[in-house]
């Protein structure tokens, strides 16, 4: 089952969308069943070609301050790929970014352009991941890095991915 | 993207002969080789804080020992510490003052805090965090004075002994001789240290003394309970190779290392291969010969189990990564004409010769070639095959019908899929590795003009060679 | 199994969630969508001003032999201030979860756990062999290192103010359905 949008978004119907009206899908962007986005606590917004898999969590952070707290906007790039069910409470998530799946991205992380988060890492609170780096594990580090072509394989891998995207329809 | 999450199952032959993928190879414009990251030159270009993306001039860096200045990482887990602010109210009763803003770093992974080692908070956000000194760093100033005393000492003898054979190979009077400029004089018209100070430095230098009473370590030393909460892991102790803390509750934050910006260079041309802008969050390049975008890309779509001695079916996806038509021929590897004896042109020997004085012997490398045990060979079409230019717009447009024939399956701009045979050795042993390998001859246009003379675009005939790995061979 | 689902005054409860067996949700506790809790080897109490976010499951397991199994079946009691993460499992059924414990995102907490208070159980951390955490450990990392750290966990009041506030224009909650205060509980709390 497969909401189909002008802009070219496919969002399953067993996802949870809260606070739609908060939610900016900015086109040809995939959000796989059982995932879930909270629009209720803060703004959300993708660029184009993100794919959002099954039953990830897309969750703005919050924050402390002296004077009660607030939850941060969660901005995401172009050409971003997000595991089955990981979470990000990402603040920024930049374009060509690739998280696998069992990810837990811990709050108010920002992950700059072309970056990769392996299968099952953990980044902590508060990380920054710079640009062309390669992180693994629990806490996760930068273990390598990414070949300068990043964006361009990134971009065939999501444009792919959607072209060839095929929603189940067991409803 | 294949290439991040999946292992290499195709991979290029550098021309230094290391097995990469595509992805890890450049391809120099220039010497018109593939290069990989052993067979090249890398350069540090900027130095830069990974955290807070302050970037560092070379030498500043050099004096904070590549540490950033404001970032933190925390002893105990080293992830990067926050600066949290809390109220502190005045204990000596001062009522009435509103309650000052107080800083300490706090890790959100293992929940670290800089009062845990009783580090007291501080009234401004950055810096100012006191500095575990370590007790020898007298010693270790000692100790570097000494050895560059001594490098300086040995950098001098060896120019004289430069100079000496000069003198005594040609017949020319020196500009000492002619002058009567001494080389003293010299060094002191140019600021450099006299070679009297740095062998006072030498001279003055007492080397340290093995000594025979240790202190007794404590009576309960074996006995007592071991808290291994209060004691340091191994890791937490080489984080911080000066002080080695051997209790929790001496640790302290360690200033978070740099990161580099860096750019590759050929070796044999000294062109760049890539190069990235300046500003750290940017990741575009100012230079980037990637083979990527320069070399044919093969890709496996799908294959035949491996038998031995029988035949299989592969398929294979080539594109053309460039702005050109490109001709391909497969061959066999053994088929490929040996390039590697280099017709040097006169302009290369002569900049050689001039270039006496460049050490160059650091930037030889020198090539192998790998022994490809391959399990059988592939059955190669005798015709070229013509792959059309790279056409991002391409996408948009209607598919024209392709030319399928028995080879070619289909054809999509840029792309197209081959179906080949595979013919797996007799003898090739069940469960070892099936290899097979075969190159590509390929035209390429190179326009970038060698020289300002030579103004027209000049068109090759390059060779590659490519190892597929199929698995297993299976019964 | 019976279903008695409890829910004091001041508590948001999403009604996109699964609630199964004896359950009883403290005053000014959150509840996001997609949580599961399920009482099936006794009743369930959670005290005031817990956070249990999305996906985020807490069993109450039944014995697994039957000659173990308490009659009446021992409540499972979790503390106030205690905060659930995306995606974590709880399954103790060691009657008592302290206060202001931290369970992280996609953390696991088996059957023989026992946890004090001011307790951080990190990200994806498994906990499955019989333990006693003392109060204000921090376990973290895929090797499980821990640490005791020097204060309990802050609390998350300002966020719960935040949540039970805006929580209400996006979701279907449910209804409180109880007026007075249950008089099993302990008396450190200050519910309204």
């Amino acid at each position: 089952m497969l909401k189909r949008q002008a802009s070219g978004n496919k969002v399953s119907r067993q996802t949870v969308l809260c606070g739609s009206q908060n939610i900016v899908l900015h086109g040809k962007v995939i959000v796989q069943s059982e995932a879930i986005i909270r629009g209720d606590l803060a703004n959300v917004k993708t660029g184009r070609f993100c794919i959002i898999s099954k039953g990830s969590v897309i969750r703005p952070p919050f924050k402390k301050f002296s004077k009660g707290v607030a939850f941060f906007p969660l901005q995401m790039g172009d050409h971003v790929f997000i595991g089955e069910n990981t979470v990000v409470n990402a603040a920024v998530v930049g374009s060509y970014v690739y998280i696998g799946k069992n990810v837990v991205i811990g709050r108010r992380c920002v992950l700059k352009d072309c970056c990769m988060i392996e299968d099952n890492s953990v980044l902590p609170a508060e990380t920054i991941v710079p640009s062309f780096a390669r992180y693994s594990g629990n806490p996760a580090k930068l273990i390598t890095t990414l070949p300068e072509a990043t964006p361009d394989l990134m971009t065939e891998f999501t444009k792919s991915y959607y072209q060839h995207f095929l929603p189940t329809t067991v409803s | 993207m294949a290439y991040l999450t999946q292992p290499d199952y195709v991979k290029y032959i550098c021309s230094c002969g290391q097995l990469k993928p595509i992805t890890n190879l450049y391809f120099c414009r220039h010497c018109l080789k593939i290069r990989c990251g052993f067979c090249i030159c890398h350069e540090v270009d900027s130095h830069y804080c990974a955290n807070c993306l302050e970037n560092m001039p070379s030498s500043e860096a050099r004096l904070k020992k590549n540490r950033c200045s404001s970032c933190f990482a925390c002893p105990s887990c080293f992830h990067t510490l926050s600066t949290r602010a809390t109220l502190a109210r005045d204990p000596a009763g001062g009522d009435g003052k509103p309650p000052k803003k107080m800083y300490y770093l706090s890790c959100f992974n293992c929940r670290w805090t800089s009062r845990d080692v009783g580090i007291p908070d501080q009234p401004v956000a950055s810096g100012g965090w006191p500095e575990r000194t370590n007790p020898f760093t007298s010693r270790f100033n000692q100790l570097l004075e000494y050895y560059k005393a001594i490098a300086q000492q040995e950098k001098q003898e060896k120019l004289d002994k430069e100079r000496k054979k000069f003198v005594t190979r040609g017949k020319y009077i020196n500009l000492t001789d002619k002058t009567g400029l001494t080389g003293a004089m010299a060094r002191n018209i140019a600021g450099l240290p006299s070679s009297e100070s740095s062998s006072t430095v030498i001279s003055n230098f007492v080397p340290s003394q093995a000594s025979a009473d240790v202190e007794e370590l404590p009576e309960d030393y074996h006995l007592k309970e071991i808290d291994l909460k209060q004691i340091t892991r191994m890791s937490q102790r080489t984080s911080c190779p000066e002080l080695q803390p051997s209790l929790a509750s001496r640790l302290s934050p360690r200033p978070r290392a740099l990161c580099v910006k860096r750019s590759q260079r050929c070796r044999a041309c000294d062109h760049n291969l890539t190069k990235p802008e300046y500003n750290p969050g940017s990741v575009k390049f100012k230079i980037e010969l990637l083979a990527f975008y320069h070399v044919p890309e093969v890709k496996i779509i799908s294959y035949e189990t491996i038998k031995p001695g029988g035949t299989s079916a592969l398929l294979l996806k080539l594109s053309n990564p460039t702005a050109h038509e490109m001709t391909i021929r497969m061959l066999q590897p053994e088929d490929v004409p040996d390039t590697e004896e280099e017709h040097k042109t006169i302009e290369k020997t002569l900049e050689k010769s001039l270039s006496l004085e460049k050490d160059v012997s650091w930037n030889a490398c020198f090539p192998r070639r790998p022994p490809p045990s391959r399990a059988g060979s592939v059955g190669l079409p005798a015709v070229s095959l013509t792959l059309a230019q790279r056409d991002d717009a391409a996408e948009y447009d209607d598919e024209p019908p392709g030319d399928n024939d028995d080879i070619i399956l289909w054809r999509k701009s840029n792309k197209l899929a081959l179906r080949l045979k595979l013919t797996t050795d007799p003898e090739a042993r069940v469960g070892t590795d099936a290899y097979f390998s075969f190159a590509i001859q390929y035209s390429y246009r190179n326009t970038v003009p060698p020289s300002a003379t030579v103004v027209q675009h000049s068109d090759h005939t390059l060779y590659t060679t490519v190892i597929l790995d199929l698995g297993k061979v299976c019964e | 199994m019976s279903q008695n689902i409890k829910i004091l005054p001041g508590a948001t409860v999403c009604e996109d969630c699964t609630l199964e067996g004896d359950i009883t949700i403290g005053g000014g506790t959150v509840i996001h969508p997609r949580v599961t809790i399920i009482a099936e080897g006794g009743p369930i109490i959670i005290a005031e001003y817990c956070i249990i976010e999305e996906y985020a499951t807490i069993i109450h397991k039944k014995a697994e032999k039957a000659e173990t199994q308490e009659t009446p079946p021992k409540p499972l009691f979790i503390g106030a201030h205690n905060v659930f993460e995306v995606a974590c499992k709880l399954e103790s059924s060691f009657g008592h979860i302290g206060e202001s414990n931290v369970f992280e995102c996609r953390s696991f907490v088996g059957v023989d756990v026992k946890i004090g208070s001011g307790c951080v159980i990190g990200a994806a951390c498994q906990l499955t062999v019989p333990q006693t955490l003392a109060d204000n450990t921090v376990i973290w990392g895929s090797e499980h290192h821990n640490r005791e750290a020097l204060e309990k966990q802050p609390t998350q009041l300002l966020q719960l103010d935040f949540l039970s506030k805006v929580m209400p224009n996006y979701h279907r909650l449910r209804k409180p359905n109880m007026h007075k205060r249950l008089p099993s509980r302990p008396s450190q709390d200050t519910a309204k």
